[in-house]
Formats: C-alpha cells, sequence, structure tokens
C-alpha cells in the first residue's frame, strides 16, 4: 500500500469537527494537504504524536482525535500505548503508518520482530488492527469512527521513494501553532476558561 | 554471572541474597534492561540478569524492542510486579498492561508471566540453562514496609565503585585498566 | 557528511579500538552509521530510542565495551534524563558523537524554528547535565579531536560528546 492512497482514502472519512494529529514524517506534509479544514497539529516529533493526540482526547471528549503516526515515532516511546489504555477514552484512534524505516534511511528495526499490534494488545488496547490492502483499512478505519475505542490501527506501506515536504508555515512551528490554536477556539464545543461549578 | 538492580527493594534484598561479585544496584526509572542489555554484549559468555520492576519497565518500554533487535542470547529479565509505584499508587489504574505481551510484541518469544513460586523456580531455571533473551513478568504482592541495605553499597557513585572492581577482576573483562 | 570524513572518522575509532557502534539513524549522519553498520569490524545496534540507547552504551562501557553512540542534538533531548544518570551520577565512558542541528550552515531544510531551538539549547544542555564537548567542525584537525575525546573519555571515566558541524558535516 502507498501512504498517500491510505491517507486519501481516510480524508473524507473525517468530518471538519475531528481533530488530528500527525508525526514528523510524510504524514505531515501528505495530510496538510489532504486536510485543508478543521483542527490539525502537524508534525510532532518522534514519539510525542500519540501522547499529544491522547491530551486532545480529554480537551475534546465528544469528538473522535485521530493520531497519525508511523512506526519510527511510536518506537521512541511505546509506553504512550500503556498510557492511552489507561485513560481509555473511547474518543482515540491512532493509524500508524509502518514502512518498516526511518524515512529513507535504514530500518527501523534490523531483524523486523516487532508487532506493534501486539504491544498495543500487551498495552492493554483490545481494539487493534494490522491491514495491508486499502479496502482493508477503509473497513476499519470505519470501524474505529463508528465505534467507542481506543482503536489502534497499523497500516503496512511501502517506503515512500521521494522526500516530500509540505508548507513549512502551515505545518510547522510558531504559524502551525497558532492555526491550531484558532481552529480550536473556533470549534463548537471549545471548554477553555469555564472552571467546573 | 552479573546482575543489574532496579530501584525499589530489588536493591536491598538482591543486596542481602548475593553481595559479592558484580552487581549494579538501584538503577533509575527506565534504565535497569537496558543497561543489563549493554552488560550482556560487554560479557557475551556470561549470564547477565536484570531484575527490573513494572513501573520502571513501563517507563521505557521500548528497550524491549531494542533488547529483540540485538537478541543476546545471555540475558534474562525479571520483572517484579506489585502493580505499583512503591507504596504509592498503582502502575496503571485499570490493570490491564500484559508486559510479558508487550515483549512478545516487541519480538521477544521467551517472554512469560509466573504466579507462583514454583511457577517462577521452573521459568528461571529454564531461562538460567538455555539461549535467551528471556523474559519472566513475576506477579509479587507489594512488600509491607521500607527495607534498607548499606547505602554504600547499593546506591550511585560508590556502588559503581564497587560494581567496576569486581568487573575488572572478571577473567573476561575486556576493558583497559 | 561526505565520504572523507566518514572515513577518517571510522578509521580513527578503529585505531582507538572502540568497536560498538550504536545509533538510532538520523539524516545528518546516516551516511556515517550505514558505514558503520556494513564494516564488519563495529558491533553495530540501532536502538528503538536514545533513552535506553544511551544506558544501553553504559552498560556496555562500564562492562569494558569501547562504544561511540551516534546521535544529533535531537537524540540528546530524548535521552536527557539517561544522560544525566549514566554520565553525573554513574561516569560511564561513552563516546557521543552528535550532529549539531541547527548551528550555522546547517542547510538541511528543516524548519528555522526548530533549527534555533537546537542551537539555543544544545550547548546549556550539555552545560547543565555536566558533559564536557567540542565543536568539530574542521576536517583538518576532525582525526586529533576524536583521538583527544576519546582519550578524555576513558580518563575521566565520563561520556564526553563532539559536536559535529561546520564542514565535517555538511
Amino acid at each position: 500500500m502507498k501512504r498517500f492512497d491510505c491517507l486519501r482514502l481516510l480524508a473524507p472519512m473525517v468530518d471538519p469537527y475531528m481533530l488530528t494529529v500527525t508525526s514528523l514524517s510524510s504524514n505531515t506534509a501528505f495530510w496538510s494537504d489532504l486536510r485543508r479544514e478543521g483542527a490539525n497539529f502537524f508534525g510532532c516529533n518522534m514519539g510525542l504524536c500519540i501522547p499529544f493526540a491522547l491530551g486532545l482526547t480529554v480537551a475534546f471528549p465528544k469528538r473522535k482525535v485521530i493520531a497519525l503516526d508511523s512506526d519510527g515515532s511510536l518506537m521512541v516511546d511505546s509506553s504512550s500505548l500503556i498510557t492511552v489504555a489507561d485513560v481509555n477514552p473511547p474518543n482515540f484512534v491512532a493509524i500508524v503508518m509502518d514502512n518498516g524505516s526511518y524515512a529513507r534511511m535504514g530500518s527501523t528495526f534490523t531483524t523486523r520482530k516487532t508487532d506493534l499490534e501486539k504491544i498495543a494488545q500487551g498495552a492493554g488496547i483490545a481494539n487493534t488492527a494490522t491491514v495491508r490492502s486499502e479496502e482493508a483499512l477503509s473497513a476499519a478505519v470505519e470501524h474505529a469512527l463508528a465505534t467507542s475505542g481506543p482503536h489502534f490501527i497499523v497500516a503496512k506501506v511501502e517506503p515512500d521513494r521521494v522526500r516530500v515536504k509540505g508548507d513549512p508555515h502551515r505545518t510547522y512551528g510558531r504559524f502551525m501553532r497558532e492555526c491550531f490554536v484558532d481552529a480550536v477556539r473556533r470549534h463548537p464545543d471549545y471548554q477553555s476558561g469555564k472552571k467546573n461549578a | 554471572m552479573l546482575a543489574v538492580t532496579s530501584l525499589s527493594t530489588n536493591a536491598p534484598f538482591w543486596f542481602n541474597v548475593r553481595p559479592q561479585g558484580p552487581n549494579f544496584f538501584a538503577l533509575n526509572m527506565g534504565l535497569c534492561l537496558p543497561f543489563a542489555l549493554g552488560l550482556s554484549v560487554a560479557f557475551p559468555k556470561r549470564k547477565v540478569i536484570a531484575i527490573d520492576s513494572d513501573g520502571s519497565l513501563m517507563n521505557d518500554s521500548s528497550s524491549l524492542i531494542t533488547v529483540a533487535d540485538v537478541n543476546p542470547a545471555n540475558l534474562v529479565a525479571f520483572v517484579m510486579d506489585n502493580g505499583s509505584y512503591a507504596f504509592m499508587s498503582s502502575t496503571f489504574t485499570t490493570r490491564k498492561t500484559d508486559l510479558a505481551k508487550m515483549a512478545q510484541g516487541a519480538g521477544i518469544a521467551n517472554a512469560s508471566t509466573v504466579k507462583t513460586l514454583e511457577e517462577f523456580s521452573a521459568a528461571a531455571k529454564q531461562a538460567m540453562e538455555s539461549a535467551g533473551p528471556t523474559l519472566i513478568v513475576a506477579k509479587v504482592e507489594r512488600d509491607a514496609g521500607r527495607v534498607s541495605a548499606d547505602r554504600s553499597r547499593t546506591s550511585g557513585r560508590p556502588m559503581r565503585e564497587w560494581f567496576m572492581d569486581a568487573v575488572r577482576r572478571h577473567p573476561d573483562y575486556q576493558g583497559g585498566r | 557528511m561526505d565520504k572523507q570524513s566518514v572515513q577518517v572518522i571510522i578509521e580513527t575509532l578503529k585505531e582507538e579500538g572502540i568497536d560498538l557502534a550504536v545509533t538510532l539513524p538520523e539524516e545528518p549522519t546516516f551516511s556515517l552509521t550505514e558505514a558503520m553498520r556494513e564494516d564488519p569490524f563495529f558491533q553495530a545496534v540501532t536502538v528503538a530510542g536514545e533513552g535506553n540507547g544511551l544506558a544501553f552504551c553504559a552498560g556496555a562501557a562500564l562492562g569494558g565495551r569501547r562504544v561511540v553512540f551516534v546521535t544529533g542534538i535531537a537524540g540528546l533531548l530524548v535521552g536527557t534524563w539517561a544522560l544525566s544518570q549514566m554520565g553525573m551520577v554513574y561516569g560511564a565512558p561513552i563516546l557521543i558523537l552528535a550532529s549539531y542541528r541547527g548551528d550555522f550552515g546547517d542547510h538541511s531544510g528543516i524548519p528555522g524554528s526548530q533549527l534555533l531551538m537546537f542551537k539555543q539549547v544544545a550547548e546549556p544542555l550539555l552545560g547543565a547535565l555536566r558533559v564536557p564537548y567540542r565543536i568539530v567542525n574542521q576536517k583538518a584537525t576532525l582525526k586529533r579531536m576524536i583521538q583527544e575525546g576519546s582519550f578524555a573519555c576513558q580518563d575521566y571515566s565520563h561520556p564526553i560528546v563532539l559536536l559535529l558541524s561546520g564542514e565535517v558535516l555538511w
């Protein structure tokens, strides 16, 4: 499967009020092209995508939050999966694009024994899947968006052959953060400043 | 045989059981297993045992992936799992984490959970007599009280000097001086 | 990093008896770590995270292996906890070659705000952790810098960082 095709398949399934987070990888460039509206946090560095998305689930408990992570990133901090299982948010969906490598560099694990889905199960996440075809991905995502989670999906994709760069202003750093916060503030469910009575 | 312990009562208990020989005591959260892995590539012909705890391993569970990748035959990791952080709250409030399964997912084939002393004894014996890497999660009760041992032997810089002394005198030691 | 620098580094590491090469691959040093992986002299280990990677290096180093950890500023940030323990508390002799992302001359194309962060944080971080370091940015002194760094590493029994930059890295 090609990563871009997977993301392109995902884009129309995501409604304007869902929140998304991408990892540092071509997930960022591709997704920023495919999803132009809504609250998107782009380019979370290694190991930070899933925990950041988890945080968003407790800020927006009634909306699906989708983490678009990658294998190398998740492997830097797989302990985040334990935290996900413990918080147990029904609105959390993680899709890990697994191309078995770090960008266009070496493989993430030289003997290829890591099974990310099994690690997630061990961490305590019950709803998991590994998909190798677009049909399977489509079905798994549809299920994840329609039912209570947390959901964890590993999508086996081929390594990208060319480097893709997104618009650096929209997908990185302070301006990305401002766009994200702006979208969040305009979200109908935004709660900030309201103390619990 | 070389041994490495995490923080927690693993350190004073192990010191009372095996005070001599190369022991590295009381590594902080997340550091016990990878440090033991490093020792296993320094002493490839000797068994290296890690005596870790659930909270520590959960802090950096990615070390399991690195262990599977290096795949050292001489590494045996024990995880004393009392489901909590010392005398404080539980390590995972809904108790869903299965560390042996995470280890298998990481690629460590010989990973199991034991609940009784008999099971533990059998698993440990097997691990010490066969090729690893092996991971054994031992479900234990919380300790009833604090235990301490001589701090100068089981913690920090002084402990490190005792360890280095034992290591330098080890017949397989490859380092200088 | 060009072939010449890769060759000088590998040759010097071999002369220093450093035969355990540990990394989590990153772009600026990828040609170096790949060359080390393909060279039968080195036992090459790819770690899953820099934190457990540095702890691994410490176990091997105190156990008597001569080890080099190849990373970048980001890796040092991820491994800060492990580095503080393995350095300040245990004095493990780990030679660390770290690409100085964000130092002047980094045209690699990652966003400027990230590069600025690396530049601002790198040296104060190493200072805070009391890790002796040097900036290695000239081909003419590359060999000697590695020799001196390696010697200091063993002599002090402490992690040492060589920050690779300038014509050595780019």
